[in-house]
């Protein structure tokens, strides 16, 4: 079987518009999560997250009225996973005991004869929870660096740089996608250390596109000497296209599962892995490459534009 | 040529046997477990009595090493253990304070804020101030009437409230790190722990069910302190003044019978546990092993200094001795062994000392006993308010942590008492290490201890001024061990020896190694969760999982046919890989396997299809440009290397950072991710190509899903 045959998509010339859109992507990266804020999760907010099960189903409104009953200010409360299961945030500050017995018995109050099952709790002081945060921040940060580091020495500098960009990319365009689906209330997309996990496997994975096309740039310089630098990476894209575009399939199909039968914990990890994943294919083609052809045009004036386009006419013609 | 073939043959097999034998315990164990609860099934359906003990003969051992010995799963995937812990602030105040400024309005303060305290959760040392401020302040005391800031000059109150601020988070953060580093030893994986307040720390164990032990390893994170031997006369005194005292208060007749019941009860123990105690021959005791005591048999008068001033003269030998010990509450409860200069036992016959009272006690060096059953009533009696003001306040008695003597039945015990001086010499904050190891001439086991520069001075001193006395180690308020001092240490380096067993010495030095907390720390919350997790939602998880994988192995079959196939029979041996080279860290406590873990591993068969993918990729390309079949496969895994290397590195990358960064689920994660890039490189690599080449030993082409017509 074979998706795709000998290709000769001309993917450079594109990048004019791509990076466009790139650069809006990375832009809402960046502002989304200040102007929609960015939902942290339990490990990284602090406060005290109680999962129950009752025999009774979507009753969230009425476990609300009980919880605050128990004067546990600015509790959230929404089903977790099942109809009959719920999940219940106390923020750290509106409570100075452990609140899960006051939660419990409130509940128990409510619903008379009722069975309340602790699924699970997790208690997380706020000051434990922004070290979590500030080492999660840094570990992001590190992958980069370590990775950008790593191209640099493997491949030219300007290659490392420019895969280092793709991944910021990568990162940036997933943040943003992470911020406007949970905004919108799609998928429960929480900041948690799972999703750092998620965020750091895109950067590790998405780069590895990235890596394969830079090998087979620098294979085939040495294989067609001279041969214009644009036309050069059109041609190890093109090479490699039917390896990146399997390698992200059977993540992306195991990713997909996940996203739709993984259950509630594993749920906004495979989302986030996917999108990243996908852009991280995506950036590997247009935005590593193109970052090096730009910078050899407009900082180190090479002309390499003039001479593929000198090159390209005669053969349209 | 079948030198090569068996070779191929062994690199496939070999990883696959390997794995198969570590992973062996972890389906036993399911099996064996299915079995048992068959058995248990059996026995309470009243269907056979015998199942479940028939089960436990035949495979119960078996059982247990396969449940030792398989992968653990954790507290997301099995439940665990939560433990919450509290920091006894209140002990660190009264530490801190100096000792000899301790009066009433100190005192009531410290009641007002525990009990307020307790009850409200508040932040302990903002309760304290602002009773001190209510209570003392009226009485014209300021913070600096109790506490000094060593080395700062001008000592305020707001200098005093930041130092002891300071004290509080600092030991807090040092039990923390205490509990952790106990809890790494244990090889807990993946323990959660986390402060919770201001004072409490909370633990979350996975796969912990032995709640008693982790309890047990718990509680000895605690205070060890380094405290003076006084077994002397004023001790034993003092408790013959007790003596004296409560009979007095009892009126010293047979008017209460619930004492007297509880006398006659106590007297039993006594008889059984001396008899236990000669049972047991110590060798520190030699003279003790020949007798078989019977306390209540014992002529009084014989071990009594004097005849004439025996008070039970001309009774008869059992009411002698009824008499006795209804005028001797407190001391009849225990054993007093009075020593010689040399160390050794008085007593010729072994029987313990009774004197009438304390002006009988000769100014000797004494070894006292309890009966662990009647330990419980001895700490009744001194704790009573008007009975601890009948002992030096400067003395304190304590048991020893291990039972000097076992009966043969193990059901009684008796515990050493040792009178030790209340202020400690030492804290166990001094002691950075600690190692238990042998002695290479003697072949005896010693523990060596090593001080920091403050704790080496201090102990200097201790040491050099008794010489020849004993030190108390003690821990959580039970001694230890007691070792002579033999001469001045300095330097800091001690060496503790007379230990009866390397098991000993190495609980001493967990002991000395888990001492250095300012303040102690007490469970005061504790349950077993269950999984914490839905079942429904672990099932959902591992549903995906499998149904993903599924995806992965049909495409592959499906895009690279024949060679596909091979892919997908090294991703099999690939998880099976994963989870051998998992089971062994798991139990050495590298990570249990979680749910984020096992999202790990199904992330893993996607990328390490991709080797495979870039393998055969390149091997048709290479075909596409016209090179023979055997040429293309060679080509096609060495030119591919250098890409997968490159992916594969950085993945690992990512993976190293996050197990350095991350806590708890997400370290599981990058764990299986880890193991699962090295073993990717050497299925996709090592085996594939093995048993590619063995499909083709004969000449044969096999099909790499190329199209038929080729462009």
């Amino acid at each position: 079987m074979q998706l795709f045959s000998k290709t000769t998509i001309d993917f450079l010339s594109k990048r004019g518009t791509l990076v466009w859109v790139s650069l809006v992507l990375n832009v809402i990266g960046i502002v989304a999560p200040f102007a929609l804020g960015l939902r942290f999760g339990i490990d990284f907010a602090g406060g005290t997250e109680i999962a129950v099960q009752l025999n009774a189903e979507n009753k969230v409104a009425e476990i609300r009225a009980a919880v605050d009953e128990a004067k546990l200010i600015g509790a959230e409360i929404k089903s977790y996973g099942a109809a009959n299961q719920y999940l219940i945030r106390i923020p750290a500050t509106s409570y100075s005991q452990d609140p899960t017995s006051a939660v419990v018995s409130a509940i128990k109050e409510a619903f008379p004869g009722e069975t309340v099952n602790l699924l699970k709790k997790d208690s997380i002081g706020p000051k434990v929870g922004e070290e979590l945060r500030s080492k999660a921040l840094l570990a992001v940060i590190l992958a980069v660096i370590a990775i950008g580091i790593y191209i640099a020495f493997r491949f030219e500098f300007l290659y490392g740089v420019g895969a280092a960009i793709a991944l910021l990319h990568d990162v940036l365009v997933t943040l943003a996608m992470v911020t406007v689906f949970s905004s919108l209330g799609i998928i429960n997309l929480e900041i948690n250390q799972a999703m750092i996990a998620a965020f750091l496997t895109v950067v590790g994975f998405s780069v590895n596109d990235t890596v394969i096309i830079f090998d087979r740039i620098r294979e085939n310089r040495e294989l067609h000497k001279g041969m214009n630098l644009i036309k050069l990476m059109n041609l190890s894209i093109n090479e490699t296209l039917s390896r990146t575009v399997n390698t992200v399939m059977t993540v992306v199909l195991v990713l997909f599962t996940l996203v739709l039968l993984g259950g509630e914990v594993l749920q906004g990890f495979a989302f986030t892995m996917l999108v990243g994943i996908v852009t991280g294919a995506y950036s590997s083609i247009y935005i590593a490459s193109s970052f090096v052809v730009w910078f050899m045009e407009k900082i180190q004036h090479k002309g390499i534009q003039a001479e593929y386009d000198k090159q390209k006419a005669p053969a349209k013609a | 040529m079948k030198n090569k073939q068996l070779r191929r043959w062994l690199l496939i097999l070999g990883p696959l046997v390997a794995a198969a034998v570590i992973l062996w315990p972890t389906v036993d164990a399911y099996l064996l477990e299915q079995e048992e609860s068959q058995a248990l099934h059996q026995v309470l359906h009243g269907k056979d009595s015998t199942a479940f003990k028939a089960f436990e003969n035949a495979k119960g051992e078996r059982y247990r090493t396969a449940k030792m010995n398989r992968v653990k799963l954790g507290l997301d995937l099995r439940g665990g253990m939560y433990v919450m812990m509290e920091v006894a602030v209140d002990t660190l105040l009264r530490e801190t304070a100096a000792r000899e400024t301790i009066d009433e309005t100190f005192e009531a303060v410290m009641k007002a804020t525990h009990a307020q305290a307790e009850s409200s959760g508040d932040d302990y040392l903002d309760v304290f101030h602002a009773n001190f401020d209510r209570i003392a302040r009226p009485k014209g005391k300021s913070l600096i009437s109790y506490f000094d800031v060593p080395g700062v000059q001008d000592v305020t109150d707001e200098k005093v409230k930041e130092r002891l601020r300071e004290d509080v988070d600092g030991a807090i953060d040092q039990a923390l790190e205490v509990i952790r580093q106990r809890i790494d030893k244990f090889g807990v994986s993946e323990p959660n722990i986390t402060k919770q307040g201001s004072r409490r720390i909370v633990l979350e164990l996975p796969g912990v069910n032995n709640e008693k032990e982790m309890r047990q390893l718990l509680s000895t994170t605690a205070r060890l302190e380094f405290k003076l031997v006084r077994n002397n006369a004023d001790i034993v005194k003092a408790l013959y003044r007790i003596d004296a005292y409560l009979a007095k208060s009892n009126g010293g007749s047979k008017t209460d019978t619930a004492i007297a019941a509880v006398d006659s009860t106590a007297k039993d123990s006594v008889k059984k546990d001396t008899t236990a105690v000669a049972a047991k021959s110590d060798k520190k005791k030699k003279d003790t092993s020949a007798v078989a005591a019977d306390t209540s048999k014992k002529d009084t008068s014989k071990t009594a200094s004097a005849d004439s001033a025996d008070p039970y003269k001309g009774l008869k030998d059992e009411e002698k001795a009824k008499r006795y010990q209804k005028d001797h509450e407190l001391t009849s409860l225990i054993q007093v062994f009075p020593l010689d200069q040399e160390g050794r036992f008085i007593s010729k016959d072994g029987n313990p000392s009774y004197f009438f009272n304390e002006s009988q006690v000769p100014e000797l060096e004494y070894v006292m006993y309890i009966p662990s059953k009647l330990y419980a009533k001895f700490m009744s009696i001194l704790d009573r308010a008007d009975i601890k003001k009948l002992i030096p306040s400067d003395l304190q008695l304590l048991r020893s942590a291990k039972p000097e003597f076992v009966s043969k039945d193990l059901k009684d015990t008796t515990f050493a008492m040792w009178c030790v001086l209340r202020n400690a010499e030492l804290t166990g904050e001094y002691v950075t290490d600690a190692r238990a190891s042998s002695d290479p001439m003697t072949n005896l086991p010693v523990v060596m201890m090593e001080m920091d520069q403050e704790g080496a001075e201090k102990w200097a001193d201790v040491t050099g001024k008794n010489i020849k006395k004993k030190v108390a180690i003690v821990l959580d308020d039970q001694v230890y061990s007691a070792p002579v001092v033999q001469n001045k240490i300095a330097g800091g380096s001690s060496q503790i020896t007379g230990m009866d067993s390397p098991e000993e010495a190495r609980l001493l030095e967990i002991v000395l190694k888990a001492g250095a907390l300012k303040a102690p720390v007490k469970i005061v919350e504790e349950r077993v969760v269950g999984p914490s997790l839905g079942e429904d939602s672990i099932r959902r998880g591992l549903m995906g999982m499998g149904i993903a994988f599924l995806l992965v192995v049909l495409f592959m079959g499906l895009y690279y046919s024949t060679a596909g196939m091979v892919a997908n029979l090294a991703v099999i041996l690939n998880v099976l890989l994963i989870l051998a080279i998992l089971t062994p860290l798991v139990i050495s406590g590298g990570g249990t396997l979680t749910l984020p873990g096992i999202a790990g591993i199904i992330l893993t068969i996607g990328m390490a299809v991709d080797a495979n993918i870039l393998v055969f990729e390149r091997i048709r390309e290479e075909m596409l440009r016209g090179r023979g079949f055997r040429n293309a496969v060679d080509e096609g895994f060495s030119k591919a290397l250098s890409a997968i290397v490159d992916s594969n590195v950085t993945t690992f990358l990512t993976g190293l950072i996050l197990f350095l960064l991350g806590t708890g689920p997400v370290q599981g994660f990058a764990l299986t991710l880890m193991i699962g890039i090295v073993t990717t490189f050497f299925t996709a690599i090592v085996v594939s190509r093995a048993m590619i080449e063995l499909m083709m030993s004969n000449g044969k082409e096999i099909n790499f899903g190329q199209p038929t017509t080729m462009a």
